[in-house]
């Protein structure tokens, strides 16, 4: 099969296009299962494989996708029609920045690989978490298990041939309860990533035992609490909303493509200009963001992307300064074109697709926030004059360039005077990103630094799912607007 | 073509039985193309032509499934995938309540959504209608932007239970145009839906992009004050609210898992404004319905809200079974909704920024990134986009910044609205994680809701 890929990109090669790339799925396998109040609602595996063969012609791309790999031939004919078509309307011709030509293989590191467990043994996890969760107070449990398994290997014209073969695990459990309005309320927890590996073997039956008692008393007590008040206090996030702050206003912001324009027509675009690198304080002193996709255990490190470029650790911002964006192999290119200089000396490695029937497109690595110097949760607490201790990700809206948000929030513990005094529902805050992030007052150390999960970060169009992670630590932001 | 699938299925259920295996095929087969602009090129051009094949396994309480992506060609490999499924199904685990396996009492063909024409749509015309809905709008700063997104959908469905098979044939093509200025980074935008070819305007986007490019060009953009505004909502803001009350409202799973703000006990109640009436209508081809259910239920018009008053919740057959209720025939991938008009005129933007007003109107075409803070209050937030303007009671009009509004749909279409145009528009809801769904709401073209508090305002774009 690959010499029949490698036929083919040499007969495009030869009749005009000036590069081509194939992945070729021999297999993409998930599995499922969601049990919901007891109810194994959802068991569900699935099974494709295909190839997706891109083609830049004339300085445009073409795109096509089969799973039937019967007709190759007729397949990338049909990418390189897509292409002439698309290069009748060219304004800028797509050029890519250069790269090494690569023969290389990735595998995430795993000890169990989680197709090979008894599906009896998962419902059988899956029971017990449910068991534990069924506790007075809880109207409602979920508890769901998403397992991925991908073979991809990639062809290109430039000479590089990659496969990856990636393993994914997503456990998660949530208790809803109704308070005495008949109001919902609900908690949740994933595990953070721990350890070197990412397979079956961490799904560790003792932290979910110890969340699920935590997760329904905190849900009881939000059933019973005080509405969030409305003003303004010191927000301190704890990684489990710290996560998705980083992933919607720092992740999705710089997104070179977004920064350009490509998404205009549907997710939106950023406030980022190609003048704000190495000028924008986008945050405080405190606040240094990296793209590392070198972690082990995250879904957002895969060894290479889909323009074939390996796995990076690069700075977004370096002690507030943006200094850094989360790009691809054509973005950098036109990027520096526009600028009228080179602000991105090479691709970042971030251009992944999310199936072979997907075109790649940048998408987060792991989009993390270094840990800082400022203590524990304790003594953060302890320095906060008039704050909310917030967590859980329960609503997220953003303005279309990145540049304003409101979030909701599952739970929030008052504090005044250095002290939690007692929790609040219906918690929320809003703020503008750059005013935001200028605020960042404290950063915790590396005790409260965790790598979450992102299972479904939605982009693009056609619509593609990724899956990629977030190291945060627990952060403090002042004089921001909550209970709206 | 059709008679090959058919037959597939046959065969697929014939094994199934063959292995005494009780179990449930769900075919889609989709034939994708999408052309998509950015910068004033075309930044993509794809297509892809996909089949997936999910077999449901059940036994007694037990069920399973088992999705591939596949081949006419492929029996043998969709033969393994019943053999998967029930396997699977072994070690399931019991429900606590007895799920229907559907039983198709006839076979059913319905192709009335299918445009051979749109089918056949090339290369070529796509790029026409992006050079049609643009013609002499571009410039060095005002870039094209958009997606071209049209298809064929085929499902077909057999279950072991009887012979008979339910296949659904149609065609769908969603059009968005943007035209964004590449520093000061404002848009304005014109969509259209079409079941059709020949429902194909590009000339009706150029003329809404003119307008609003026009204003968005020459005027002086301003930060509007927090406080309360009378609020125009177009079409797509209206399709997007009614998409999420959808999500949190009338599901009567939803309802029953606490995630919903209307109650068990408001049926026949007044929940919203008089002028509201909402319907679920299979018969609208422009919401590319279908009249069947994957049940095999005969769907009709089915009434939501009359004169807001709630009628009925909607159930899917799995949590009909759940909570021991009818199932209502919304089994399916879609509803097609409907909401009724009004009687203000006015059809296009232009008609509406000339109708004289008593108060400033603030026009918000688009919701942005809209999300759930308080399902059980239907509290939404969301922001403006795309071309909204201040329309001054003096009839003059400012291009604002975008703002947020977090407000509850019993408040946005309770006491509080207005009016409802007397035309209709239909908005494209379609997206395509997953199978390509193609999905419209038909709704008024406008409806002025008072006094809704805006709680962010933007200072730039």
């Amino acid at each position: 099969m690959i010499k029949k890929i490698q036929k083919q990109i040499e007969h495009l090669k030869a009749a005009g296009a000036s590069y081509v790339d194939a992945r070729w799925y021999p297999v993409e396998e998930t599995n499922h299962l969601v049990m919901w109040n007891g109810n194994l609602k959802t068991a569900a595996s699935s099974r494709e494989s295909g190839v997706g063969i891109r083609v830049l012609y004339k300085g445009a791309w073409g795109f096509s996708a089969s799973s039937d790999v019967g007709n190759l031939g007729a397949l990338f004919e049909k990418a390189l029609d897509n292409a002439r078509v698309a290069a009748e309307r060219v304004t800028v011709p797509i050029r890519l920045a250069g790269k090494e030509s690569i023969q290389a293989s990735f595998n995430s590191p795993n000890r169990i690989d989680p197709f090979s467990v008894p599906l009896t043994e998962k419902i059988a996890f899956l029971k017990e978490l449910d068991e534990k969760l069924n506790r007075p107070g809880v109207d409602q449990r979920v508890c769901e298990m998403i397992f991925m398994r991908k073979q991809i290997i990639y062809l290109d014209s430039e000479g590089s041939e990659i496969e990856k073969n990636i393993i994914e695990v997503f456990p998660s459990m949530q208790v809803m309860g109704l308070d005495s309005r008949g109001e919902s309320h609900s908690r949740k927890f994933s595990p953070p990533l721990s350890g070197a590996t990412r397979g079956w073997e961490t799904l560790d039956p003792h932290l979910f035992s110890e969340n699920a008692g935590r997760i329904v008393r905190e849900m009881n007590q939000v059933l019973v609490a005080e509405a969030c008040p409305k003003g303004v206090r010191s927000v301190i996030l704890l990684p489990g909303i710290m996560y998705l702050q980083t992933h919607e206003t720092i992740g999705h912001a710089l997104e070179l493509d977004r920064i350009l324009g490509y998404e205009l027509a549907y997710a939106g675009g950023s406030f980022v200009k190609l003048s704000d690198f190495g000028s924008l304080a986008y945050g405080s002193p405190k606040l240094t963001a990296r793209a590392d996709a070198t972690l082990p255990n995250s879904p957002g490190s895969f060894g290479y992307d889909d323009d074939g470029v390996p796995a990076q650790d690069n700075l977004l911002i370096d002690k507030g300064l943006l200094v850094g964006a989360i790009t691809s192999r054509q973005m950098v290119e036109e990027a520096n074109a526009r600028a009228g200089k080179t602000i991105f000396s090479n691709s970042s490695g971030a251009n992944r697709a999310t199936a072979f029937y997907r075109v790649p497109i940048e998408r987060m690595t792991n989009i993390n926030i270094d840990p800082g110097s400022d203590g524990t949760l304790d003594d953060i607490v302890k320095s906060t004059e008039k704050g909310i201790i917030l967590d859980g990700d329960k609503s997220w809206s953003i303005g279309s360039n990145r540049e304003q948000f409101h979030f909701a929030t599952d739970i929030g513990w008052l504090v005044e005077d250095g002290n939690i005094t007692n929790v609040v529902k219906n918690s929320t805050y809003k703020g503008e990103t750059v005013t935001f992030y200028n605020s960042l007052s404290s950063v915790g150390d590396q005790s409260t630094w965790e790598v979450r999960c992102v299972d479904s970060c939605g982009k693009g169009q056609p619509n593609q799912i990724m899956q990629l992670g977030h190291g945060v630590p627990v952060c403090r932001f002042d004089n921001v607007t909550i209970g709206e | 073509m059709k008679e090959r699938i058919l037959q597939t299925l046959r065969d697929l259920a014939a094994y199934a039985l063959s292995k005494n295996v009780e179990a449930a095929f769900f075919y889609h087969e989709e034939d994708s193309f999408l052309m998509r602009c950015a910068n004033s090129s075309i930044s993509l051009n794809t297509n892809e032509h996909l089949i997936r094949l999910e077999i449901t396994a059940f036994e007694d309480r037990k069920r399973a499934s088992y999705e591939m992506i596949t081949g006419l060609s492929k029996l043998d490999e969709m033969k393994q995938g019943v053999d998967s499924a029930a396997e699977m199904v072994k070690h399931a685990q019991p429900l606590n309540y007895q799920p229907t396996v559907p039983v198709y009492t006839e076979t059913y063909i319905d192709e009335s959504c299918f445009d051979p024409a749109l089918a056949g749509i090339s290369n070529e015309e796509r790029l026409e209608y992006f050079n049609q809905a643009v013609a002499g709008l571009e410039t060095d700063e005002i870039k094209l932007s958009g997606i071209f997104s049209s298809g064929v959908n085929t499902i077909a469905q057999i279950t072991t239970r009887s012979e008979h098979i339910q296949y659904f044939k149609g065609s769908d093509a969603q059009v968005n145009v943007v035209l964004s200025h590449g520093t000061l980074k404002w848009e304005v935008i014109a969509e259209q839906s079409a079941q059709k070819k020949a429902e194909l305007r590009p000339s009706a986007l150029r003329r809404n992009l003119a307008f609003l490019l026009e204003r968005y060009q020459h005027d002086t953009p301003q930060q509007l004050p927090l406080g309360r505004y009378d609020i125009v909502f177009g079409s797509a803001a209206i399709g997007d609210l009614l998409d999420m009350m959808n999500d949190i409202g009338f599901g009567g799973g939803s309802m029953k898992r606490g995630f919903s703000f209307i109650a068990e006990d408001q049926v026949g109640r007044q929940v919203f404004s008089n002028k509201f009436n909402l319907t679920d209508d299979p018969t609208r081809l422009e919401t590319f319905p279908f009249k069947r259910d994957f049940m095999g239920m005969p769907r009709e018009p089915f009434p939501i809200f009359e004169n807001g008053v709630f009628k009925s919740f909607t159930w899917l057959q799995d949590d009909a079974d759940e909570f021991g209720v009818a199932p209502t025939g919304h089994t399916v991938m879609h509803k097609s909704l409907v909401l009724g008009c009004g009687d203000k005129e006015g059809a296009t933007l232009e008609e509406l920024v000339l109708l004289p007003r008593e108060n400033d109107l603030l026009y918000i075409p688009f919701l942005h990134y809209m999300n759930i803070v308080n399902p059980s209050k239907g509290l939404i937030t969301a922001s403006s986009r795309f071309g909204a303007l201040l329309l001054k009671k003096d009839g003059s009009v400012v291009v604002p910044y975008n703002v947020r509004i977090t407000q509850s749909l019993p408040d946005i279409f309770g006491d509080r609205l207005a009016w409802l145009s007397q035309v209709q528009a239909v908005y494209n809801t379609s997206m395509s994680y997953g199978g390509r769904n193609p999905t419209s709401i038909v709704v008024p073209a406008f409806l002025q809701v008072n006094d809704l508090e805006i709680s962010h305002s933007n200072s730039t774009y």
